[in-house]
């Protein structure tokens, strides 16, 4: 699963620590969603999409691998 | 984020405050030979056998509870240590959790079946002593590892 977290984050101009207070996640949840190395949960996956306003399609998309 | 089975964070100091020690005395006792037998007395038994003798079923016979008191004071502060929740624990969090007590598994049984072919009589009942409390060791060991290696790649990244 790809997502544009890094991009959206540069847009709100926000650093990796403020978004991680702001959801109540530890900085390396964030980190290692950017990094595509973790796939968030469905809750998770919301509150992102709650706090940027927009869709959780919009923040993720599937690969052909998934 | 909700947990289950998990104590309070302020769990961890006090496990460390256990561990410590009782991991010194639990040196002395299989390395160094220590028998503390200014504690010598009478222990309660479900089943024992002394070598030789008539088994002691739920009754007493002369023993020493060294052994028992440092061996549950080092699982209790390792179970403390391994399964406090973190300051703050989200989703990442329990998922390195998950994944490190899988890998202690393997590691610990690999090993275990390593020993299992290698050594024999009295040598293997001192595997079995280290195995009872490896698999805590080992979980400690590699769950702080990953927390501190992602935090470390968290200094390189803006």
């Amino acid at each position: 699963m790809k997502n544009n977290l890094k991009v959206e984050r540069a847009i709100k101009n926000i650093t990796q620590e403020e978004l991680a207070n702001h959801i109540g996640v530890t900085r390396q949840a964030i980190n290692s969603i950017e990094l595509n190395k973790y796939v968030p949960s469905t809750v998770l996956s919301l509150k992102l999409s709650k706090y940027f306003g927009k869709t959780v399609n919009e923040l993720f998309t599937l690969e052909e691998s998934d | 984020m909700k947990t289950r089975f998990l104590f309070p964070n302020q769990f961890k100091q006090v496990g460390w405050i256990i561990l410590i020690p009782s991991t010194i005395l639990g040196i002395l006792i299989i390395f160094f030979n220590c028998k503390f037998k200014t504690i010598d007395s009478n222990v309660f038994t479900i089943y024992s056998t002394v070598f030789g003798g008539e088994p002691t079923i739920l009754g007493f016979f002369k023993g020493n509870y060294a052994n028992t008191i440092v061996g549950i004071l080092f699982l209790t502060g390792a179970i403390f240590v391994a399964f406090s929740k973190e300051k703050l624990e989200d989703e990442f969090i329990a998922k390195t959790r998950l994944e490190s007590l899988v890998w202690a598994t393997y590691v610990n049984y690999a090993i275990l079946a390593f020993c299992f072919l290698f050594f024999f009589n009295m040598e293997f009942l001192i595997v079995m002593i280290f195995n009872m409390f490896t698999i805590l060791i080992f979980f400690i060991i590699r769950f702080y590892y990953i927390l501190y290696k992602s935090k470390i790649s968290l200094s390189r990244e803006k």
